[in-house]
């Protein structure tokens, strides 16, 4: 499938979109915490629990790919997936679970993400039959080896940058983020075209303390799953080595009810077969 | 001949002022040819610009099979050349660890970071990139992870130095995590805990220097209120400061080898008007070549820059013969015209064999296979042709264009016995006669130098190295010693390894995996039996398409590989399990040929690191090996029972993808490619120079033939200096070989000349003797036989025959005309004797200046054109003499 196709295909799905979500009344304009709000609810919360199987493909300056696949459960401390006073805003649990390369197959990591204390995460490597906790004190380390990092994967908490909106389009907000704490991050900012009416950001580019723009995510595939506006295909690229990683998402469901006794330790021995499908 | 010779001269004589034009016009034409595209390329853009190039990469020819196996290996293993920063801090206690000195450290690499540039080739339609120091690639304490114990049971990946400590208890805190990863230990931070080096690579290596000047202001705006000291280096930074300096030792020491012959050469013949003539041979000689060098598209190199330098004693060696004999006959007959022709006519012949003989020398070494010397060789002979040709005709012309007024009391004058009576006469004088009467002592004393000469040969130990190309007191080599005595070495070297796959035939590969495509879906019992037909019906055309064309087993499994994954992307969600279990299938097929994975293979590599630990040039290797084991002791709980490798490959696997959970997950891609299929290990050498890299190449034979691997697994080297040996030797032998051929060549040439080959012989003596003397006093003092050294074999080939020519010859007209040899032997130590002398004085001494170059190559080129010439000066003075009185019997008889 030729790039051309994808972005012809993108477009579409654009202008259908469009006309389910053309509101006949004029809204206020929204502030730009609220675009924030809704745009994490929208990439991060939608319903109270989730699955999907994602394919990734690392591809690196000289073309040569990696690929894996794997399994991710979510499931939301908050029952609300309402954006007003926050009510979908709360502590979340991820279980993600390897399948491929043949050699890491049955890995599984989990992560618990606080929104007012460090997150917490254990990965379970069972050829060496070990469960270790890792210290999280930094979330933007490479996930799996790929070019997103954990904090991509489970999302970046809000209170940790100061928000402007810069400029509104016709079908985008531009976003600049600014981390309060600069030296937790290796960014000095970043900037989000989020979608106007599904709220997904189309792509996000992050800046480095020389103002060079060396890191790029895009949203490339977005449907609609049980009502939910879902990104089914997405990359993230590193400037500076040239290497790409493209998600595709796969299997996505929403509120399936996940036990919150699977998100635990034990269950990363014992990876729960049916939800892996 | 004879009348051609006549006709050139009588040419010169009668019309000097178009001799001049013609030489102006070509020299004028040769420089714009060079000048023109160099200043306007655009405007000249069909002409050859000025080019540079110091790498010594390029002594190899691109082409190489090392040098394009050492291309490919850096791009497989995402390696690039890199500059060294070292810190170090001898004052305080614990040395580089205290907030102070890593604060600096800190802002350094940050600075470091900046130093990129556009594109100066921007590929068109793609965004601006920009070279210069690779940010990602940086080694520096700020920007590894560490990974380390976190308490209960909790592993934590975090930057080695986020920020600069802030007290003295975190810096000794960044130094035991460091010195605890033995990728780090002894090449981040020194063994004793002084030093700390920052790597920078460079997206091509041309950036060195602009990086060093960048980073050297940098360090000098500290100003010096600090106990730090920063030292720069790395081979492409001696290499950059090397073309740098070249440039300026182009334009100080050439010119002044130049203005001290001028002088000499004023103090021989006291007619300024007169000596200025060689001068503007040696200078038209000189620019006309590197004019043609230029405009036929040549690049400047390391070895074309001496180009000049090697033309120019060579342009004023016949000057000097001519002006000499003028000198003594002129005031004879004080008729400018008759004398030159005369003098002419004497020299013509020596002078034309002594320009084909030194030709034939630097000829020669086109047929070394190291191109900068061949196109080195090629165009010193052309600018010794040009220097002939404009020796024969241009002097004379410009002493045609001197009023005879001028000259009246030029030479020495005939009867008031000055001629008899100067110290130099009388010395020659003596020494005439001292060689006839001690021949046998003389003999002796040959036989006795050609037996310390062989001992000394014998000695002779083949090295280079370009950091030593640098005085001992240049800031690189200070740089050079500092850090391989503080780290475990500075000069990279790389052994990649491969597996050798193995021949099974493809049709019956692909079988096997078929029925294990199959196997798998009994066992699991997933879909219909209608579904899998389908599925298996497809699988199989698809392999059978591939089969047809001929592919490799591991590019049938990439194949499939994305050929089910585009199934997967379009399957209808019953098929896509079966499609994903078949994927798992030619998943675990594809990791079987991941050589690297394997706990034996690691094993094997562990071993060989271990024996590499024991040869001493070599600091430490680095290898994927220890990634795995740093990694794997932290997973567990940091013990040292669990630094080694884990016994599965699934294990190994888990604990690679745990490494690549770190900011810097890139890294590991410089020890292994992402196929698992190729795999190095880099090794810290303590020296750069030839002959240590010799002797591990041979230890790492030795344990490859002691110490059989598991599987089939090809080694080979690459790095630069691995590279640098392979050209040393290649040069080595080539000149060698260039050197016996031409040698043969003189000697057929000389035969030629003296129409004997009794006579021929003789005159090979004061070369072999003077060669031989130079290279055993090389072997004895213990001076490294390396690339200047090498290529100063051509020019005493071509330097030492000229003498023995010139007396030889003399010798003969002079027998003809007194008929016995005590007779001819004064007049020899007259005139000619005379030329000889005066002509080693001027051109050894001129070459003198070089000496103060702070460039050992051009040091050695000074030395050596000095001894090379007073020695083949000697031994045609001495030992001619000596052997012609001992062989008389046959040598006049034979000569008719």
């Amino acid at each position: 499938m030729n790039k051309h196709h994808l972005y012809l295909r993108f477009f579409c799905i654009q202008v259908v979109l469009s006309f389910f979500f053309i509101s006949p009344v004029v809204a206020k304009p929204l502030s730009v915490d609220e675009i924030v709000q809704r745009s994490n609810q929208a990439v991060y919360y939608q319903g109270k629990s989730g699955r999907a199987q994602i394919s990734m493909v690392i591809t690196d300056n000289q073309g040569r790919e990696r690929k894996r696949r794997m399994t991710v459960l979510r499931r939301d401390a908050a029952d609300s997936d309402e954006v007003a006073g926050l009510a979908y805003l709360g502590d979340q649990k991820f279980y993600v679970y390897l399948h491929r390369p043949a050699d890491v197959s049955k890995m599984t990591f989990l992560i618990w993400k606080h929104l007012r204390k460090n997150d917490s995460r254990w990965v379970y490597l069972p050829a060496l039959d070990l469960v270790k906790r890792i210290a999280a004190s930094d979330k933007r380390t490479s996930f799996v080896g790929s070019d997103f990092f954990y904090e991509d994967i489970s999302g970046r908490n809000l209170q940790e940058d100061n928000f402007t909106l810069e400029e509104t389009t016709d079908k985008l907000y531009v976003i600049k983020g600014v981390p309060k704490d600069p030296g937790s991050v290796e960014f000095s900012y970043y900037r989000l075209y989020i979608h106007r009416q599904s709220f997904i950001p189309i792509t996000i580019e992050y800046f480095d303390k020389n103002d060079r723009k060396y890191r790029i995510a895009k949203a490339l595939k977005q449907e609609n799953i049980s009502g939910f506006p879902t990104v089914t295909k997405a990359s993230m690229e590193n400037l500076l080595t040239g290497s790409k990683t493209v998600m595709r998402y796969r299997k996505v469901e929403y509120n399936i009810n996940l036990d919150d006794q699977l998100f635990s330790e034990r269950y990363l021995r014992k990876p729960p077969k049916k939800y892996l499908r | 001949m004879g009348s051609d010779e006549n006709r050139l001269i009588h040419y010169s004589v009668d019309k000097p002022g178009r001799v001049t034009a013609a030489m102006l016009v070509s020299t004028v034409l040769a420089i714009m040819l060079a000048v023109l595209p160099s200043i306007w390329p655009a405007t000249f853009s069909m002409l050859n610009p000025l080019a540079v190039d110091t790498d010594p990469e390029n002594m190899l020819s691109s082409e190489e099979p090392v040098r394009v196996f050492h291309q490919q290996m850096k791009q497989a293993f995402s390696l690039s050349d890199m500059v060294v920063v070292g810190v170090i801090n001898d004052v305080h206690p614990e040395g580089v660890f205290n907030p102070q000195t890593l604060a600096q450290v800190f802002e350094l690499t940050e600075f470091a970071k900046t130093l990129v540039w556009p594109d100066p080739k921007p590929i068109p339609g793609q965004p601006e990139s920009l070279k210069g120091v690779i940010e990602v690639d940086m080694i520096a304490p700020s920007l590894l992870d560490s990974i380390e114990q976190a308490g209960l049971g909790s592993v934590k990946f975090d930057w080695l130095m986020p920020e600069p400590p802030a007290t003295q208890e975190q810096a000794l805190s960044i130094r035991d995590k460091a010195q605890k990863i033995p990728l780090l230990n002894g090449t981040l931070v020194s063994d004793d805990g002084k030093a700390i080096a920052i790597y920078l690579p460079l997206s091509d290596k041309h950036y060195s220097y602009q990086v060093k000047e960048a980073l050297e202001e940098k360090i000098t705006s500290w100003g010096s209120d600090h106990n730090n000291q920063f030292h720069i280096t790395g081979l492409p930074v001696a290499e950059a400061t090397f073309g740098i300096e070249m440039f300026y030792q182009m334009a100080i020491s050439a010119p002044l080898a130049m203005l001290l012959i001028f002088l000499l050469l004023w103090f021989f013949f006291k007619k300024l008007s007169i000596v200025i003539s060689p001068m503007i041979v040696a200078m038209v000689s000189s620019l006309t070549t590197m004019g043609v060098f230029i405009a036929t598209g040549n690049t400047i190199h390391i070895m074309s820059s001496m180009i000049p330098i090697f033309i120019m004693p060579i342009a004023v060696l016949d000057s000097v013969h001519i002006l000499s004999e003028f000198f003594d006959e002129y005031q004879k007959t004080r008729d400018r015209k008759s004398t030159l022709i005369k003098v002419m006519g004497h020299l013509f012949k020596p002078m034309l064999f002594t320009t084909l003989t030194t030709m034939a020398g630097f000829a020669s070494l086109y047929f070394t296979p190291i191109p900068p010397v061949q196109v080195f060789g090629l165009f010193v002979a052309l600018g010794v042709f040009l220097a002939w040709f404009w020796t024969i005709t241009f002097i004379p012309a410009f002493i045609m264009f001197i009023p005879e007024k001028k000259l009246e009391n030029f030479g020495y004058v005939s009867g008031d016995g000055s001629a008899e009576n100067s110290l130099l006469s009388r010395v020659l004088k003596k020494t005439g006669r001292f060689s006839f009467q001690q021949r046998k002592l003389i003999i002796l004393g040959t036989l006795v130098m050609l037996v310390v000469a062989v001992m000394g040969i014998k000695k002779i130990n083949i090295n280079d190295n370009p950091t030593k190309w640098f005085e001992e007191s240049h800031p690189i080599r200070v740089a050079d010693r500092v850090l391989n005595e503080k780290f475990a070495g500075t000069y990279l070297t790389y052994l990649a390894l491969e597996s050798n796959a193995v021949a099974v035939s493809l049709d019956n590969y692909a079988t096997g995996l078929m029925r294990k495509v199959i196997a798998e879906q009994k066992i699991s019992g997933n879909g219909e039996a209608a579904q899998l037909a389908a599925i298996n019906k497809k699988i199989v055309n698809a392999i059978t398409q591939k089969v047809k064309v001929n592919v490799t087993q591991n590019e049938l499994i990439l194949f499939l590989d994305s050929y089910i994954e585009m199934q997967i992307e379009e399957a209808e969600s019953a098929d896509m399990d079966v499609w994903e279990q078949v994927q798992a299938v030619i998943d675990a097929e594809k990791q079987k040929v991941e050589l690297f994975k394997d706990p034996e293979i690691l094993n094997y590599i562990e071993g060989l690191q271990e024996y590499l630990k024991t040869i001493s040039v070599v600091g430490k290797s680095n290898s994927l090996v220890d990634i795995v084991k740093t990694v794997y002791r932290e997973l567990h709980l940091g013990n040292i029972e669990d630094f080694r490798i884990p016994d599965n490959r699934n294990a190994v696997a888990q604990t690679l993808i745990s490494y690549q959970n770190s900011h810097r997950p890139h890294d590991l891609w410089h020890f292994v490619t992402p196929d698992y299929r190729k795999a190095n290990i880099m090794l810290q050498l303590s020296s750069g120079d030839n002959q240590d890299m010799l002797i591990v190449e041979q230890a790492v034979k030795e344990y490859f033939e002691n110490n059989p691997p598991p599987v089939e697994l090809s080694y080979r080297w690459f790095g630069l200096t691995y590279i640098n040996s392979v050209w040393q030797e290649k040069m080595v032998a080539g000149m060698a070989n260039a050197l016996a051929g031409s040698f043969i060549v003189v000697f057929i040439m000389m035969s030629f000349l003296f129409r004997s080959m009794l006579w021929g012989l003789l005159s090979m003596i004061p070369l072999t003797m003077s060669l031989g003397f130079i290279y055993g006093v090389i072997g004895l003092i213990g001076k490294d036989y390396d690339m200047p050294v090498a290529v100063l074999s051509a020019l005493s080939l071509g330097l030492a025959i000229d003498y023995a020519i010139h007396f030889l010859s003399r010798s003969r007209q002079f027998y003809a005309l007194h008929g016995n040899w005590p007779d001819t032997l004064n007049a020899v130590f007259a005139e000619p004797a005379r030329a000889i002398t005066r002509n080693a004085i001027i051109v050894g001494v001129g070459f003198l200046p070089l000496l103060a170059a702070p460039l050992v190559p051009y040091q050695t080129v000074g030395v050596l054109i000095a001894s090379i010439l007073i020695s083949a000066g000697i031994a045609s003075l001495l030992m001619l003499p000596a052997l012609i009185t001992m062989l008389q019997k046959y040598l006049w008889v034979s000569s008719k």
